[in-house]
């Protein structure tokens, strides 16, 4: 039919989104990376800590982004529980719920035998007297006989929140940006970039020790081809876009317009932090700066991504 | 069995909103807001120079037989009936809006908490809304099912909106809607809209 169209980007879902989703997916990821590399590379209390830690903050920080701004929040109670899988399996939003709620659960668990042999939550005295209750005691002895199984738990539900959050913008129809199969992936990628500069950052500066280096060689490798992914998803995306519908040109051009896009998030956000890492696992740097530099500049990124991808999804109004 | 449908037909709609009105006070929309009406009449000036005429376009919730509000809907709370009405039990609505940005017809209406006061104060004790949710167009169902027809239909001066049954032959919508004179908006997203409209354009000039 001959119309005219109305071009509109949304104001329903905006930053708070792009926090929940970058908060899901960078503490889903620091969660799993930190117990795969406890399982199988070396075990490591503090990083499982921090791993665990950072998980639960950060999502229940992103999941009350979410809740804050439910109009009725009560009703919340039937996505909360797990029989709802059944009843709506094709709404993600039900499927991130329930990777959230039990990424927390098992990565807790996980956590459990490391937290009772650390000195730091004994002088909490919340979590000193619930630690060395017997149940708790019993608990954390069961989770080190299945030490796998549960770590492997945590990270299936990590990586399914991580999927998750690029799913879930998949899952709108009407706006090219989003609904293409380059979008889980990117989200993806960049959750487990941006979790890798988060345990680069910390294991410089917190957990700084030198009995480590393996791991943080490994974890700048992995960083550094999981940024170049990106970039791949974001060039074939850029094409995808170019030559698409009116909503993805339109897109396109709000985002390859704008500064804080190209500038901050492509250049600041992944090549320069690309190109530092590169001469760092290539050559090596004699001073730590240029990889704290490099994570911090991921980690921006990594926020920037999400923020833009909110804003720039254009519907296409045949009126 | 039933299958509701909406033919509307842009050369007869004259702009006089009596259908919003009507269904705003059918369904005690938010009325003080006008971003929150179920349904919405667009005035659109088209055309070149002297050759310039208004365009009066109804939009309303389609009733997707594949609607992407109610796949992303995580409470259930988006649901289809048999007749093909898409409806909000707005009971198992927890308010997330996943399904106003599912929607490619805009289409989603947040009624808050605010309106909820507002409402009482407006509508009297007749209000029958008791929780913040998502709203949308229900076709009227609480009408069609007594034998009514909607609302914006029964109250629309220029005959613009019709209202029937596709799977009934003799319906002079399924009639229409068989004939291709009359086309749903968008269909290659995917949505198979029950809102289908009668083009103006070229009967102009
Ligand atoms: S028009 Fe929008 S709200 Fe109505 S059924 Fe289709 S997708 Fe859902
Ligand atoms: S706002 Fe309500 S109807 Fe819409 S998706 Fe969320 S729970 Fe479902």
């Amino acid at each position: 039919m001959e119309v005219n169209m109305t071009y509109a980007t949304q104001d329903i879902w905006t930053w708070w989104i792009a926090i929940y989703l970058y908060f899901g997916g960078l503490g889903a990821a620091t969660l799993a990376v930190t117990f795969l590399t406890d399982m199988y590379l070396k075990p490591h209390r503090h990083l499982v800590i921090w791993g665990a830690g950072a998980g639960v903050v950060l999502l229940a920080l992103g999941s009350m982004m979410l809740f804050g701004h439910l109009l009725d929040k009560p009703a919340v109670l039937a996505v909360l529980n797990p029989l709802i899988l059944f009843r709506k399996p094709d709404a993600w939003i039900a499927w991130g719920t329930q990777f959230i709620i039990w990424m927390m659960v098992w990565g807790v668990l996980y956590a459990l035998p490391y937290v009772r042999e650390t000195e730091f939550p004994r002088k909490v005295p919340l979590i000193k007297g619930l630690i060395d209750r017997p149940f708790v005691v019993t608990i954390a002895k069961l989770v080190q006989r299945f030490h796998r199984t549960v770590g492997w738990l945590a990270v299936i539900n990590g990586v399914g929140v991580a999927v998750y959050t690029g799913l879930l913008l998949q899952s709108f129809p009407a706006v090219a940006l989003w609904h293409n199969p380059a979008v889980p992936l990117l989200f993806t990628v960049s959750a487990f970039s941006t979790a890798m500069a988060f345990l680069l950052l910390l294991m410089y500066t917190l957990i700084n020790d030198q009995a480590d280096e393996h791991i943080r060689v490994l974890y700048e490798r992995i960083d550094l081809v999981l940024i170049a992914g990106e970039l791949v998803l974001l060039f074939s995306l850029y094409q995808y876009l170019k030559n698409g519908s009116e909503s993805a040109v339109r897109s396109l051009q709000l985002l390859w317009n704008d500064y804080g896009w190209v500038i901050g998030f492509i250049g600041f956000g992944l090549i320069v932090p690309f190109l530092l890492e590169l001469k760092g696992v290539t050559r090596g740097w004699s001073t730590r700066v240029p990889i704290l530099t490099a994570s911090v500049l991921v980690l921006g990124g990594g926020y920037l991504l999400r923020h833009y991808f909110m804003y720039a999804g254009v519907y296409a109004y045949p009126w | 069995m039933t299958h509701f449908a909406m033919v509307i037909d842009l050369n007869t709609c004259v702009g006089c909103n009596a259908c919003m009105a009507a269904c705003a006070m059918e369904n005690q929309s938010p009325v003080w807001d006008a971003r929150k009406w179920r349904t919405y009449v667009h005035d659109k000036e088209i055309g070149l120079g002297s050759d310039v005429n208004r365009r009066f376009f109804p939009r309303l919730c389609n009733h997707c037989d594949n609607p992407p509000c109610m796949t992303v809907c995580p409470t259930g709370a988006t649901q289809k009936k048999a007749n093909g009405i898409v409806f909000v039990d707005q009971d198992l609505c927890m308010g997330c809006r996943a399904c106003a940005m599912a929607c490619p017809y805009h289409a989603r209406v947040a009624i808050t908490h605010a309106d909820i006061r507002e409402g009482r104060e407006f509508y009297g004790s007749d209000y029958h809304r008791t929780s913040a949710s998502m709203d949308k167009c229900s076709f009227c169902d609480h009408r069609v099912e007594e034998g009514r027809k909607p609302a914006c239909v029964e109250t629309c001066v220029g005959s613009a909106r019709m209202f029937g049954d596709l799977d009934d032959p003799n319906d002079p919508v399924a009639q229409i809607v068989a004939s291709g004179a009359a086309r749903p908006l968008m269909p290659h997203i995917g949505t198979r809209p029950n809102v289908y409209y009668i083009d103006d354009i070229k009967w102009r000039g």
